[in-house]
């Protein structure tokens, strides 16, 4: 038994059909959690569980871009010790050709979904007592970077939400805090370096005296965060950019 | 799509400070004392906003001319 352990926790995961996401399922079912998986894709979300053990794991596929696949969701699950959000996209994009089109595509899934699904947990009273919420942030939220407006600002918007979520639950000792990574080996990675291009994007990982992030490295601080190990931290943004702002460029 | 000479005066229009009609279709666009990796993230954006399609940066990267571009663009139309 360790201050780490997730034993008997039920951990909400989204975006677990791939990456952090599914990294973070993975971590914390070693820990002992029970993990409820959800997403878009079930195929994928199957292969999550499927790496999982014990019984009590599943998935429930959601869009939660739909506000009825929240309604449902959350219909569907057990009370909570735990919610990790790791669904989430990249896109750079000028100020100057900010659409309503583009700035939607950003923020229903990387600001308002998260927000509506914690409106409906809340509302239909699905966390426990002393329950850990973690949202997945950015370093960009207090770096940003050219053609990064929607992204950052998205992150900044999630940041700012963790702390309410910290202030309005605290009575029910309820927990809510963010994990800001830089850049980390995923496929969103993959889709950043297209977006950009692989050159560029070697450039910055050498920046990294640690070198890139894993998902590992996430999913650890993840299990951190959802275990009483952190019952005196909320309200916080945990920085995981293998030393990148030291700034030894 | 349209021509090569309304491509470039969009082309022109984004680039900030630049001298109208400085770019032909033969100018090597990467070799401009105005590109920078902030041009390239506009040129993908114009192109998405202004036809609808995804260009992304290695494209850009094998693309020397604004002919080539020009070129990639229009096959991704079609």
């Amino acid at each position: 038994m360790t201050p780490f352990d997730l034993k008997n926790k039920t951990i909400l995961v989204t975006g677990a059909s791939s990456g952090i996401g599914r990294q973070v399922a993975i971590s914390a079912n070693k820990m002992g959690a029970n993990i409820i998986a959800t997403g878009r894709d079930e195929e994928r979300l199957k292969e999550t569980i499927d790496l999982l053990t014990g019984e009590d794991s599943q998935y429930i596929v959601a869009d939660l871009l739909e506000q009825n696949d929240i309604n449902q969701l959350v219909e569907k699950i057990p009370s909570l010790d735990g919610v990790v959000h790791c669904a989430g996209i990249v896109r750079p994009y000028p100020v100057k050709f900010i659409s309503t089109d583009v700035l939607h595509q950003i923020f229903d899934i990387n600001y308002e979904a998260q927000v509506l699904l914690m409106s409906q947990i809340t509302r239909k009273k699905k966390l426990n007592k002393k329950a850990s919420i973690v949202f997945s942030s950015s370093i960009a939220a207090d770096h940003p970077y050219k053609g990064g407006a929607l992204y950052a600002g998205s992150k900044a918007a999630l940041e700012a939400f963790s702390k309410v979520i910290a202030l309005e639950f605290s009575h029910m000792e309820i927990r809510s805090n963010c994990i800001a990574s830089a850049m980390v080996k995923t496929p969103m990675f993959e889709t950043a370096e297209t977006q950009g291009t692989k050159e560029r994007m070697d450039e910055h990982i050498k920046k990294y005296p640690l070198g890139v992030g894993y998902p590992e490295d996430v999913a650890n601080t993840a299990i951190y965060l959802l275990s009483n190990a952190s019952k005196w931290m909320t309200g916080q943004t945990i920085t995981l950019d293998g030393g990148f702002l030291l700034g030894d460029f | 799509m349209e021509d090569i000479s309304e491509f470039i005066k969009k082309i022109e229009f984004e680039i900030d400070e630049i001298e109208s009609e400085t770019i032909n279709p033969e100018t090597k666009f990467r070799e401009l004392e105005e590109w920078s990796s902030m041009m390239g993230l506009i040129f993908i954006a114009l192109i998405d906003t202004e036809y609808d399609v995804t260009v992304n940066g290695d494209d850009l990267i094998n693309c020397v001319t604004v002919q080539d571009l020009y070129n990639v663009v229009k096959s991704k139309i079609q």
